[in-house]
């Protein structure tokens, strides 16, 4: 893919405008995965809030055990008599209104700490993902009608007031390209399966857009225009958080830039202390690339062989059946069987009789 | 409906169950299999006229593999998208609705495997009533 | 970008993305809902979301075909990345400008023979439905039910 140092910017039409804005270096961060995965992971679990079962649930009983001798299995039993409780078994994660195997506690390790350089690294991976349009499409993000991705459009569609109503908020989505993604999102809405239904999470749904704001130029009026539409999230573009970049881990979230936003990134990514932008391990990806350029083509060797070489390791020819591959290894095996060699008796007869002589010599003494 | 591609003949090493170990003599005892662990166990010794034991042996050619006797394979579906997908394996795979589908579902599926030429394994389950 | 290349994509989505379909038995085959590919199946070569260059065809409605293919150039403009063109001619014209549209200028040749097979499985399913023929009775007394319907 050819180095693309400048993307455009779009108008409120979903025009453009003309201008174009220099791509942040954030934006050719090495994609990886593998990390985005482990601090999403970290990260996920660091909104959680304890939960236990009772430090009392069910040992508030004075069971002992019967001991053996009383053909009953030597589990802790209920003491006294004149309720049905008395003898029965108690403690036990196979008792009946026992405790549970391993009782929750609240000093369970809830939270991770994740070191704060991998967090930015991941997080400038999971900008640079959002730049990759095969990326959006396999997280599922209907983007076939967006001109350009990163998408970038000019501060003054969103700045002030033009989008802090909800009506207008939409009309500017689905001028930019982004109906579908919105449609998709609002058909995804579906009952949660299990408890969680009971637990505030009731619904599922797909995650939109993510429209990424400078606060200080663009104003916080357009938050309140998105925050009512399905799947639609706001961040403010010096407080990017993996959670919203890299959903589930995934990367290559649906992103819209303003203009004055991605204008800030670069400034943003120099004012991190003790942070450099990790760099790619190699500077071309593209191996196809790698291989047919003329640096490497010009050193390497010519082909061996010819256009089309007989590849003999293939498959194992017996030499006693294939005459071809006999002569190959026995280049005599055609005289001899040209003067039947191979049918000739020997000439001698009989053998010799051995001479008297030695006969007596062998038996001497 | 499309025959399947040709393919070497399906071999079933063995077509009986393998019976978990005493389900013959206990109502308690499940025939569902399970590999007996016991130290003086006859069958896990493999003693003459003992139960047979799986055993990887009995798996059938890679090349027939999960293959039905009418030489597809079975793919679930759900919807009308689902079966759109086996567009170009009409000769390998047929398709199976899940049992949740509704006949009125059904019916839309089924019509669209006509048209796909895809064979359908319970085609007749559901939306045909019995006279 | 340089920081990105097919192979590299593929290596991101080849286990999760938003077109594989999975299912657990029968073999666990795996199958893509990708429109830029032309079989259907869950690979590096037809994942035509992957490839830089990519072919899909996708049936015209009632008849024909239509052919979408990726501009290389515009990887980064979903909008206007795909090249469309329909064929509702004959199936020999279609059969050869598609097999043309796939080989010509080194742009997909490996997906000459998918392309041509897609074109003609969608073909086939446009034609319209045999009715099945009727169902032969078997044995006398079934005959003799039918005939006293």
């Amino acid at each position: 893919m050819a180095s693309r140092p400048t993307v455009t910017v779009f108008g409120a039409d979903g025009k453009p405008t003309g201008a174009t804005e220099v791509l942040p270096k954030v934006f050719s961060a090495p994609i990886r995965p593998d990390i985005v995965k482990h601090v999403h992971t970290g990260m996920a679990k660091n909104k959680r809030q304890p939960y236990a079962v009772s430090e009392k649930a069910g040992h508030q009983t004075s069971a002992e055990s019967w001991g053996t001798g009383r053909a009953v299995a030597r589990i802790p039993r209920v003491s006294g008599g004149g309720t049905h409780r008395a003898g029965q078994a108690a403690f036990g994660n196979m008792c009946r209104s026992g405790r549970m195997f391993a009782p929750t506690k609240v000093w369970r390790k809830w939270h991770v700490k994740i070191n704060q350089n991998q967090k930015r690294f991941a997080t400038a991976s999971a900008v640079a993902a959002s730049a990759v349009a095969p990326l959006l499409f396999a997280r599922g993000h209907q983007v076939a009608t967006v001109p350009e991705v990163p998408l970038v459009i000019d501060s003054s569609a969103v700045a002030g007031d033009a989008v802090a109503k909800t009506a207008a908020a939409v009309a500017f989505l689905k001028a930019i390209g982004a109906g579908a993604e919105l449609d998709k999102v609002r058909k995804s809405k579906k009952l949660r399966a299990g408890k969680g239904k009971l637990r505030g999470r009731r619904h599922r749904q797909r995650r939109g857009p993510l429209v990424v704001y400078d606060a200080e130029k663009d104003g916080k009026a357009l938050v309140q225009g998105f925050r009512n539409i399905p799947g639609v999230e706001t961040s403010p573009v010096d407080a990017l958080n993996l959670l919203q970049l890299a959903p589930g881990g995934h990367l290559g979230r649906f992103i819209i830039w303003t203009s004055e936003a991605i204008k800030k990134l670069d400034a943003i990514y120099e004012s991190k202390k003790g942070f450099v932008l990790p760099p790619n391990v190699v500077s071309q990806a593209d191996l196809t690339r790698l291989i047919n350029s003329s640096e490497i083509q010009s050193v390497i060797r010519a082909p061996k062989g010819e256009a089309r070489t007989r590849r003999s390791a293939v498959q194992k020819k017996n030499p006693l059946v294939n005459k071809q591959v006999l002569l190959r290894l026995n280049p005599y095996a055609s005289t001899f069987q040209k003067e039947k060699l191979g049918e000739l008796k020997a000439d001698e007869g009989k053998p010799k009789p051995v001479p008297a002589a030695f006969k007596e010599q062998l038996h001497e003494l | 409906m499309v025959a399947a591609k040709k393919h070497i003949p399906i071999v079933k090493k063995r077509t009986k169950a393998f019976m978990r170990h005493q389900s013959d003599r206990f109502k308690r005892v499940d025939s569902a299999w399970r590999k007996p662990k016991g130290i003086d166990n006859r069958v896990r010794r493999r003693f003459r006229g003992s139960l047979a034991m799986p055993s990887i042996g009995y798996g059938s050619n890679k090349k027939t593999r999960h293959m039905m006797p009418s030489g597809h394979k079975a793919f679930l579906v759900r919807n009308v998208k689902d079966i759109e997908l086996l567009l170009m394996h009409n000769k390998t795979y047929a398709a199976e609705i899940a049992h949740n589908i509704s006949s009125r579902k059904r019916v839309d599926i089924i019509a669209r495997a006509k048209q796909l030429g895809v064979k359908v394994t319970n085609a007749k389950a559901k939306v045909t009533t019995e006279v | 970008m340089s920081n990105v290349s097919a192979d590299l994509i593929w290596e991101v989505t080849r286990l999760q993305n938003a077109y594989l379909v999975k299912r657990k038995t029968q073999g666990a085959p795996q199958f893509s809902r990708d429109p830029l590919n032309l079989t259907n199946l869950h690979s590096r070569k037809h994942a035509g979301f992957v490839n830089p260059k990519a072919i899909g065809i996708l049936p015209n409605g009632e008849k024909g075909v239509q052919v979408i293919a990726k501009k290389p150039a515009a990887a980064n403009k979903p909008a206007s990345s795909l090249y469309k063109v329909t064929y509702t001619t004959t199936a020999r014209k279609t059969y050869k400008a598609v097999a043309r549209q796939a080989a010509k200028n080194y742009y997909r040749p490996d997906l000459r023979a998918a392309a041509v097979a897609r074109v003609s499985a969608i073909r086939r399913a446009q034609r319209p439905v045999k009715p099945e023929p009727p169902k032969k009775l078997r044995g006398a007394a079934a005959k003799k039910a039918a005939a006293a319907q």
